[in-house]
């Protein structure tokens, strides 16, 4: 069909589309080819929970943003009610943990790039990528972790260490780590499974490892498995949610789950399949006994430290790479334009889905009332209850939950702090687990999801 | 609802009037009109299909009805307390509008879009987390009752403020259907005031609705009338934390 006028327009329409966004100049380009701003740009590293809510809620606050999303992978995974797909619940696949990056960018207006960002030059106010270097006016971070083995485990070489993750796959970042560990549920005849909660430190998710481990718990009852699930812990169940688990572990699973609160991981052997440990009789032995134990899956979950792009940016962090805040606020404390979401700050609230949406939603505010030169009070809301929201599925059959809450408040040296409490629901008889609270939790799961694809 | 969305649905749906605010009850809703719609004017009819009489609401008892599309649902409440009047009330975008107040003999009588404007959880007939809770009840979303609530995120919102957000991390209120009572004290609906949700609740569920309503029933104005009933009769299972 011969080409007429209109089509010719409609073809200059997409090219122009597709050269205005997203803005990076390719890395084969001279470095003076890098986009100059409008003076609205934002530019968001992290496309999870923080970064692409953050990405809508500025582009609702004020349309005449420039935002874009640099994202390292290309296919975003929740990590948020995924150990129910280790626990093989009903009606729970892949398929509601998965979403494309194309869709959101597109309904609600940002650009999105599929790059690994390299390096972050604060005073140009530049972010360079794998496919490019961008200028921004307003740089929001939002990272997440890093796993830290080389911190826990000095001794261990690359190559180790690349070994063990790839063995026992820790499951806190999403993707790859879940899908190896189902396959691993999947494959397993008798025996045992090893947990391992990280040992130190701030970890993303607190409830994870106990959420894992009940999960994990009902995939072996239901399939008959003979073996137990062994937590080692150094917490001595001082831990998230604690009493609520502990009490649905005694209920539903006294045969099968048993947990370690004194003990400390020194070795893994991938190829034998055994894990080494100290185990102390209480928190002031300090000779313990070593034991040696088989697995036939073994979760483990290293210490969490900040993702590197925070040390990227140069600005103000702790020992771990957390970023110190600029009081109650979402700003760095030593650069004006650099904003940071989700597990990478120093608040002390936790590190969790719904937290990070939070924090983006209050960083949005600040970032638009920053660009258009108004008052924004970062105190205002505080304290602001049930801020933070966290279910752990505790039971498969019947399906059954327990829940967290927090209030987050301007806590101490004026950082933001939370107050956590852990309810009896209505419907549990007395108990912290019920079937109302697993329903809630599946819409809870269905509601962060809407928030950033719908 | 973002004005883009309101155009969407007027461009599909017709039947959509924008009216200039200050007709309706001579009263300025909002100051520019893009947070005030007036749709079809429906009449609220029981289960067997006889005209609601405001008087005939219980007390504190939720009643679900689909306004202003045949799969929005709206929760009215008879209030055991008055509503506030002339509240003025800001949207996420910055947008005021004035939400008038409940009416009624006491002015008890209110009536809210019953989708969350957090991340959208609505009253379904398996099982519903978003619904009015009676002054003496308690949650987890807030320090008092007679609140809506969000079992499911814990967001809670003031019905007698014009469903401003008061715990949780909702962003912004509950849009409110403008109910009008005639001298016969019947129920109409008549239009809707504040940020609404429709679009994204649409486009959100477009998979559950079908199911429910058929390829695009959902989206279909309700018209002349409009089934209203107990939550509870509607709704296997009511999840309250």
């Amino acid at each position: 069909m011969a080409m007429n006028r209109r089509d010719t327009f409609k073809l200059a329409g997409i090219a122009a589309v597709t050269a205005a966004m997203p803005g990076v100049a390719m890395a084969s380009e001279k470095a003076e080819a890098v986009k100059k701003t409008n003076g609205k740009s934002v530019v968001v590293i992290g496309g999870g929970f923080g970064g692409l809510t953050i990405a809508k809620a500025l582009k609702k606050l004020d349309k005449s943003l420039e935002v874009t999303v640099i994202e390292k992978n290309n296919m975003f995974v929740a990590c948020p009610f995924s150990n129910t797909l280790l626990g093989g619940l009903d009606n729970v696949a892949l398929d509601n943990f998965v979403g494309d990056y194309y869709q959101p960018s597109a309904t609600h207006g940002y650009s999105f790039v599929n790059a690994t960002v390299t390096a972050i030059d604060k005073a140009a106010k530049t972010v360079t990528t794998t496919e490019g270097s961008m200028s921004y006016d307003i740089l929001v971070l939002s990272p997440g972790i890093a796993y830290d083995y080389a911190g826990q485990f000095p001794k261990w070489s690359k190559e180790k260490i690349a070994e063990v993750s790839q063995a026992c796959p820790a499951g806190l970042m999403p993707g790859n780590e879940h899908i190896a560990l189902k396959r691993q549920l999947e494959g397993m005849d008798d025996g045992n499974i090893i947990i391992v909660p990280p040992a130190k430190g701030k970890f993303r998710c607190p409830p994870a490892p106990y959420e894992r481990t009940s999960m994990v718990a009902n995939y072996m009852k239901n399939e008959g498995i003979k073996g137990k699930v062994i937590v080692l812990d150094n917490k001595d169940g001082a831990f998230a949610k604690a009493a609520a688990f502990k009490e649905s572990w005694a209920d539903l699973f006294p045969d099968i789950i048993e947990y370690k609160g004194t003990t400390e991981v020194t070795d893994i052997d991938p190829k034998a399949k055994t894990i080494t440990y100290i185990e102390y009789a209480n928190i002031d032995d300090t000779k313990g006994v070593v034991k040696t134990e088989k697995y036939e899956v073994c979760n483990f979950m290293p210490n969490n430290k900040c993702s590197p792009v925070i040390e990227m940016a140069g600005i103000k962090t702790n020992d771990a790479g957390y970023a110190i805040m600029d009081g109650v606020s979402f700003r760095s404390a030593t650069d004006k334009n650099i904003y940071v979401i989700g597990d990478a700050v120093t608040h002390g609230i936790p590190p969790s889905g719904q937290a990070a949406i939070w924090c983006a939603h209050r960083a949005a505010r600040q970032i638009v009332d920053q660009m258009n030169g108004k008052a924004n009070d970062p105190a205002a809301g505080l304290p602001a209850n049930a801020a933070n929201v966290c279910y752990s599925m505790v039971g498969g059959k019947p399906e059954e939950a327990i829940m967290v809450t927090h209030e987050f408040i301007v806590g101490p040296n004026n950082t933001m702090g939370s107050v956590a409490s852990v309810p009896k629901p209505k419907d549990g008889n007395g108990k912290f687990r019920s079937a109302g609270t697993a329903k809630a939790t599946r819409e809870w799961f269905k509601g962060v999801m809407r928030e950033m694809f719908a | 609802m973002q004005r883009r969305n309101f155009l969407r649905l007027s461009a599909t749906s017709a039947m959509a009037v924008a009216v200039a605010p200050s007709l309706i009850t001579q009263k300025l809703y909002a100051e520019d009109g893009s947070l005030f719609q007036t749709f079809e004017k429906v009449q609220l009819k029981d289960a067997q299909g006889n005209p609601m009489k405001a008087a005939a609401l219980a007390q504190e008892e939720n009643y679900i009805f689909f306004y202003p599309y045949a799969g929005t649902p709206a929760l009215a409440v008879n209030l055991a307390t008055p509503t506030d009047k002339e509240v003025k009330l800001k949207a996420e975008d910055g947008t005021e509008y004035i939400y008038k107040g409940g009416v009624g003999a006491k002015g008890t009588i209110v009536a809210y879009s019953a989708i969350c404007p957090h991340q959208l959880t609505y009253p379904q007939a398996s099982m519903s987390m978003f619904q009015y809770v009676g002054e003496k009840g308690k949650t987890l979303a807030y320090d008092k009752g007679g609140v809506f609530v969000c079992t499911s995120h814990l967001s809670a919102f003031e019905p007698k403020q014009g469903g401003k957000v008061v715990g949780g991390p909702a962003s912004q209120g509950l849009a409110s259907i403008v109910l009008e009572i005639d001298p016969d004290d019947t129920l109409w609906a008549v239009g809707v005031l504040g940020p609404v949700k429709f679009q994204d609740f649409f486009d959100a569920f477009k998979k559950e609705l079908k199911e429910v309503y058929g390829r695009n029933g959902a989206k279909e104005l309700v018209k002349t009338e409009t089934k209203v009933q107990p939550l509870k009769n509607f709704t296997a299972e009511i999840i309250q934390s």
